[in-house]
């Protein structure tokens, strides 16, 4: 059994983010973490296979050659082998150009499960992993709060909107989960020696079989700014409870709230 | 290329859900821009029967994709047979519109936007506006020339208002049968219901929502009856769901629902990013929080320091009370 985790670099929250000519981020110049919900996805794997439930866990990032980080930091977590997609043609690569190369690549890593995080933190499409189900031709079970793997079939709990459901489908497959899966693990001191003997592989569009023409991105930002500015916040402080009630009752009367 | 303008139309018992009524609405004003026909790709239990009914509100043509209740993925490769050749292609960005948006994106290889609040077509070409990373940016986005169609557009709750009292009848049609398809596989094999009352967050216009700092399910109680003067619903933080206060179903926020409402109240919550993603694009938000220090109290519209146990019930009364009046 074997499980590949897709998972992507992003700036961390806190970054201060710059864009270039082209209105792309330059990913260069920000910190970067592992995007936290991919951070789940690890875990799950992770939890599998110490339940023995697989035998392999292998991460698959596409991202500029700095992402090899997040993919050591997995890596530090556990897990055997990591693989890196990096090229320049991929620079400002959209959600479909990104379900291309991870779909292609994971042809090529051929696992039982690809899992991935529920969301990115840098863009909330959560459409690359349905549109990789959908490219590879294998089902999807997407927004898992658990996966369980068992006799060739994949389940996941997933929120209806008065409970849960379980949904089975056959592997291969595509899967995504939430971050009710449990906390992620710390890498420990030993898990971050080991991380460095670790196999981590580069590979460009061509060891997957695409090129860049392959790849052309679908959609085209026309601009990018800071959002609107708000009028600053109306404060009320240090007042009685009962004119604190009755200031916000004007304020929502005013809006014709009430 | 046609100019038709497709939507998901998801239906829970018979009934369409609020986002299909939104999405018809910003279908028909799309439709009457590019000069197409609104169309609807109806799913889910009782979507057969209550098909015809959009009709009323402004669409043209329904599409059944199927009429049971199974994971919304299965209904996808459906979807990618119906839309031919159609201009755009709105979902509403839930994780059942995400599935199939997700999937004709891979099966059709079309360009994907969103999750969006507003819409502009400039003769038929779409302009998409998005806040992206965790809100510091706002960018507005068009297919590429010469890119396949339908474009997919993820819309999020409350950016198109249903149009409501029409008069007009849609033809409805089927869905071509499509082989045996992979994505077609997933099945429920267990239903569990654990909230006999669950709200649908994505469709309240007021929401109270509550944090860390509401201690408790009774503090939840307290919520509740002011959300029930609002005539709204109750929200939570991912904290307040994670103690087992509420539901997961309640939770706002990056890995919970993503709510649009008129009014946001948040009682005893911090405010932090991955709250504050799932409501930005709220209209008026107001904060109650004994923390002057709260990064909400640096984004609500209308920030009160204070104790929430002494406030809340006063202000139910004074709603009540004005309300009566």
């Amino acid at each position: 059994m074997k499980i590949v985790v897709c998972i992507k670099q992003v700036p961390a929250t806190t970054a201060d983010k710059r864009y270039e000519a082209d209105l792309t981020l330059d990913r260069a110049s920000v910190d970067t973490v592992i995007n936290p919900l991919d951070e789940y996805a690890i875990e799950q794997a992770l939890r599998l296979a110490d339940a023995g439930k697989a035998d392999q866990v292998v991460y698959l990032s596409m991202g500029p050659e700095q992402a090899a980080e997040a993919l050591r930091r997995a890596l530090a977590m556990g897990g055997d082998e990591a693989y890196l997609v990096t090229d320049a043609a991929l620079s400002g690569a959209d959600e479909w150009s990104t379900a291309r190369v991870l779909a292609s690549a994971l042809d090529k890593l051929a696992p039982d499960v690809a899992l991935m995080g529920m969301a990115s933190d840098d863009a909330r499409g959560s459409l690359v992993p349905g549109a990789v189900a959908a490219m590879r031709n294998v089902p999807l079970l997407s927004y898992g709060a658990e996966l369980r793997l068992e006799d060739g079939v994949a389940r996941i709990r997933r929120l209806n909107a008065s409970g849960h459901d379980i949904i089975e489908a056959p592997m291969p497959l595509v899967a995504s989960v939430t971050d009710q899966v449990g906390e992620p693990r710390y890498a420990s001191l030993k898990g971050i020696m080991a991380a460095k003997r670790k196999p981590l592989e580069t590979w460009g569009l061509s060891d997957i079989g695409l090129s860049a023409d392959d790849l052309r991105p679908l959609t085209t930002v026309d601009s990018a700014e800071p959002p609107e500015a708000k009028p600053p916040t109306e404060r009320v402080e240090n007042v009685a409870p009962e004119e604190a009630a009755t200031r916000i009752a004007d304020w929502l009367a005013a809006r014709k709230l009430i | 290329m046609t100019n038709d303008i497709f939507f998901l139309a998801e239906f829970v018992e018979g009934q369409p859900q609020r986002s299909a009524l939104e999405l018809a609405a910003g279908a028909t004003r799309l439709a009457a821009q590019s000069g197409g026909q609104a169309v609807a790709l109806a799913y889910g239990a009782g979507a057969a029967a209550g098909a015809a009914g959009l009709g009323a509100h402004g669409v043209d043509r329904v599409v059944v994709l199927g009429d049971e209740n199974r994971p919304a993925i299965t209904f996808a490769p459906a979807a990618a047979a119906s839309v031919g050749d159609g201009l755009i292609f709105l979902a509403p960005a839930t994780p059942n519109g995400r599935d199939i948006a997700a999937a004709l994106v891979g099966k059709l290889n079309v360009p994907a936007f969103g999750p969006v609040n507003e819409i502009n077509l400039d003769g038929t070409t779409l302009h998409a506006k998005q806040a992206t990373l965790q809100g510091s940016v706002v960018t507005v986005s068009q297919p590429v020339d010469g890119a396949a169609t339908p474009a997919v557009v993820l819309v999020l709750a409350n950016t198109f208002t249903p149009a409501e009292g029409g008069s007009g009848s849609a033809e409805v049609s089927e869905a071509a049968s499509v082989d045996d398809d992979p994505l077609a596989r997933a099945k429920v094999v267990e239903s569990h219901t654990e909230e006999q009352s669950a709200v649908n967050l994505e469709e309240a216009t007021v929401i109270v929502a509550g944090g860390r700092g509401v201690g408790g399910p009774d503090g939840f109680e307290t919520l509740g009856e002011l959300a029930r003067a609002l005539g709204g619903a109750v929200g939570a933080s991912r904290a307040a769901a994670d103690a087992g206060w509420v539901p997961y179903q309640l939770q706002i926020g990056q890995t919970g629902k993503v709510v649009k409402p008129s009014l946001y109240l948040g009682c005893g919550i911090s405010g932090a990013i991955q709250h504050r993603v799932g409501m930005q694009t709220a209209e008026n938000v107001v904060a109650i929080n004994k923390d002057p220090d709260a990064p909400i109290g640096e984004f609500a519209d209308l920030f009160v320091v204070g104790d929430l146990f002494a406030i809340v019930p006063r202000l139910t009364d004074e709603i009540k009370r004005r309300k009566g009046a």
